[in-house]
């Protein structure tokens, strides 16, 4: 029997290698975006990671949104009335078609609402809207019932997409996932699993024409690799770069870097039930012995502001007048030379790795300084997610994390972080707990924000927490785009222009 | 070679029953996949409502007969993240991964052989020394420095190859040749080492002595004799290969398997991890099998078991 190795091996080959020969570039008057990962699901009531709303914000218009200023204007909803403490009267805009043509209606809002809240769904941001208990359509105006007076509902509408019933009815949640249809200025046209998602400019859309023909969106994980990527002109815009990557993009002319406060406030967790931070001057020490600005602006140095409450400009609910924290490692030192036992006292600091460790490092040398004794305990973030949200007594001692609820409300942070009923809180403040429930419970924003200020200068004095910075976002951009980062981490194509 | 295929075919099943049922239960002693799926300000209501979407609130015996019945029907599940079918997923990156094991395979076969055979026939030369040394350096090289120099200085610099991303044979070019530049030096090695065995041998000096030329006792004689080592070399590799090159995916922006397996550990994705373990079992065992029965066409002296 004779084998025929070199047919067998080109038959092969040519299988195998069954690609163009040549590189295509990307089609004038195109933009490609490199992300770090790709977007979980098209479904836009389907997911909660930013890496999928970049991209499914330009194909859906939600009821309401941002400006790049942060204020809530109306885009599916034209108008919106207060009509009682449970209910909102939203007046839909007429018009608007889906990218097959149908006209958006009043009833795809209602099903939206209905489809999102509905448990049996499994949508991962059932907990975002699980207030509205019912949803109606009266001509052109819908009807949202909350169970209560919920003050955040408009902070959380800006998140909510209308897809249309008439496509998800006909062809299921799978397929409809596959092949999404919505409303925006961006029409799906393309996903290439692992690989990229294409979209294209709907050029019937009511509002601001997208500027660029097509949208390519690559799932590029490597940050050294999205950034060669920019600097060999292969991508026009690169998400989640650091102070280092943005340090090496400033000597190429070609290029630019554009950051933005995020609404994600990093802050270090202290458990109030376990020995030393249980004891208040063993919690001012340790905020004493924090060099913030350092943290800011030595390490980080993406534009982070230094923060002494648990929420930052970016928030309904942030009060100006909360004086920073003061830095003095003299002062932390002679507090715990005074309390030499529960200086003394082993305290965990618990971590993930999706977390930048130099700041870990850093605020567990800056404690140990200060005559702490930490150690850090980095686990996988499922494990630190359970630790962080576990009762006092087996929780760490100290967690350090980045919070942001995605609504820009003092609520979605102040709430989870501070108000004993919460599983992510360590606090137990009857006190606090009432002012909590107080700016979760009224409409009348003079009231939210007074009870607000009471709550950031409660943590304040008494060290209950330990906010440390706004966060900053960097983007590495071809010099000829304008794209202005917004606080919520946005990535609106027809708000970008690009000259070239 | 059927009571042989039949040995390794049941063999194939057991090691492919316990590989999956192994995963199966240390994944899920790792942690809470919707934890990582719900925002932060989900509510414990909110994490229990999730756990009984995905069925991850039965009992784990439950969830493990359920998993075995899928199995036995072919079902490899959805995934908890993608909301998609695991085989959708799968298979469209399967053509991915096979492309970039053969374009490293490529590199290694058609450089390291050669290389191995020339260091073999000019043993104790310098030039010898020379091609040990690039070996060794090919060996030594962090893939992902490797990785991430090509992109620099042929991707930014030179621009003559697309920096990452896939799609056209010159996306190919660069992931190949740092995927394959470990397995070259590992053929380059053996190479070496087999044929150096095999020129000590009588029969070599025997054709020499009939004036049979270098030529073609290179190809007639010495490599035919030193092909066991590198066929059985070749099963490990692509095995290797075909499980996932982590980093040179990372780095290239690849959408292999070895990508999508970490992507969805680090999500806690169970059912995808799965799948591309129980294809990565399958592939391992094939490829030995691949290598026995080359092993009897290559050197008819070896016989399968059961012949």
């Amino acid at each position: 029997m004779k084998y025929n190795l070199k047919g067998m091996l080109t038959g092969a080959a040519l299988a195998v290698f069954a690609t163009p020969l040549f590189t295509t570039t990307a089609m004038a008057g195109g933009i490609t975006i490199d992300l770090a990962g790709e977007p979980a699901t098209m479904d836009p009531h389907k997911q909660w990671n930013p890496t999928s709303y970049y991209v499914y914000r330009n194909i859906f218009d939600n009821i309401l949104t941002r400006d790049n200023d942060g204020q809530i204007m109306g885009q599916i909803a034209t108008s919106w009335n207060q009509a009682s403490d449970s209910t909102l009267e939203l007046t839909i805009r007429e018009g608007v078609t889906f990218h097959d043509g149908e006209a958006l209606e009043p009833s795809d809002v209602v099903f939206s609402v209905k489809r999102i809240t509905n448990p049996d769904f499994g949508s991962p941001q059932l907990g975002q809207f699980n207030k509205i208990v019912d949803a109606s359509a009266d001509g052109n105006v819908v009807t949202l019932t909350t169970d209560g007076p919920y003050p955040a509902l408009m902070a959380q509408l800006v998140k909510l997409s209308i897809v249309p019933e008439h496509v998800v009815e006909a062809v299921g949640d799978d397929a409809f996932n596959a092949a999404p249809v919505g409303s925006g200025a961006y029409a799906f046209s393309e996903w290439d699993r692992g690989v990229s998602v294409t979209l294209t400019r709907n050029d019937n859309y009511w509002g601001d024409k997208g500027p660029f023909d097509t949208a390519v969106f690559r799932a590029v994980p490597d940050e050294a690799t999205r950034v060669a990527d920019l600097q060999a002109g292969t991508a026009d815009l690169v998400v989640s770069i650091n102070s280092d990557a943005a340090a090496q993009l400033a000597s190429d002319s070609a290029v630019i870097v554009l950051s933005a406060p995020t609404e994600r406030v990093g802050y270090m967790g202290l458990n109030l039930d376990k020995p030393p931070f249980n004891n208040k001057e063993m919690r001012r020490a340790a905020s004493l012995a924090i060099d913030r600005l350092g943290i800011t602006e030595g390490l980080l140095q993406a534009g982070e502001i230094p923060m002494a409450q648990m929420a930052s400009p970016a928030h309904f609910g942030y009060n100006p007048d909360v004086p920073a924290f003061e830095y003095n490692l003299d002062a932390a030192k002679a507090i715990t030379a005074a309390n030499p036992d529960l200086a003394a006292t082993p305290a965990t600091l618990a971590t993930a790795p999706v977390f930048d460790q130099r700041i870990v490092q850093a605020l567990q040398q800056m404690l140990n300084d200060a005559g702490f004794n930490i150690s850090i305990s980095m686990t996988d973030m499922p494990t630190y997610l359970g630790i962080v949200r576990s009762d006092p007594a087996e929780n760490s001692e100290l967690s350090f994390g980045r919070w942001s609820c995605a609504c820009q409300d003092a609520d979605g942070i102040a709430y989870p972080v501070l108000h004993s009923a919460s599983n992510w809180s360590r606090v137990n403040v009857p006190e606090l707990d009432a002012f909590l429930e107080t700016a979760r419970a009224s409409l009348d924003t003079e009231v939210r924000q007074a009870a607000y200020n009471e709550v950031h200068q409660m943590v304040r004095d008494n060290y209950y927490t330990l906010p440390l910075y706004q966060a900053a976002v960097l983007y590495g951009a071809t010099a000829g785009l304008a794209f202005e980062p917004t606080a919520n981490e946005s990535m609106f194509l027809n708000r970008m222009t690009m000259s070239k | 070679m059927l009571r042989f295929l039949l040995q390794r075919g049941a063999q194939a099943l057991i090691a492919a029953f316990g590989v999956v049922t192994l995963v199966f239960f240390i994944q899920r002693l790792t942690g809470d996949p919707t934890a990582l799926m719900l925002p932060e300000t989900a509510t414990q209501a909110d994490i229990e409502a999730m756990r009984a979407t995905l069925g991850l609130d039965r009992p784990l015996w439950a969830q493990y007969v359920g998993f075995l019945g899928d199995m036995a029907s072919f079902d490899l599940g959805r995934s908890f993240v993608q909301n998609a079918s695991v085989w959708e997923i799968i298979s469209s990156r399967i053509p991915r991964t096979l492309q970039l094991a053969a374009g490293a395979l490529g590199v290694a076969l058609l450089i390291g052989l050669p290389l191995g055979l020339l260091m073999a026939l000019t043993a104790g030369r310098t030039i010898s020394r020379w091609i040990m040394g690039l070996v060794l350096a090919c060996q030594s090289m962090p893939t992902f420095w490797s990785g991430i120099m090509m992109i620099l200085v042929f991707g930014v610099w030179l621009r003559w190859l697309p920096s990452s991303g896939t799609g056209t044979f010159a996306h190919l070019v660069m992931p190949s040749i740092a995927l394959g530049l470990l397995s070259l030096a590992t053929y380059a090695r053996i190479t070496r080492s087999a044929v150096v065995d095999e020129l000590g041998k009588d029969y070599v000096r025997s054709a020499r002595a009939r004036g049979v030329g270098p030529g073609r006792l290179v190809r007639k004689h010495l490599m035919r004799n030193s092909l066991i080592p590198i066929i059985s070399i070749t099963a490990l590799e692509i095995s290797q290969l075909l499980a996932g090159a982590v980093i040179v995916e990372t780095v290239f922006a690849w959408p292999g398997l070895g990508l999508l397996t970490v992507q969805s550990i680090a999500a806690r994705d169970f059912v995808v991890v799965q799948a591309v373990v129980l294809l990565g079992a399958f592939v391992t065992i094939a490829a030995n099998l691949a290598a026995d029965i080359l092993y009897s066409i290559v050197d008819p002296r070896v016989r399968l078991a059961g012949q």
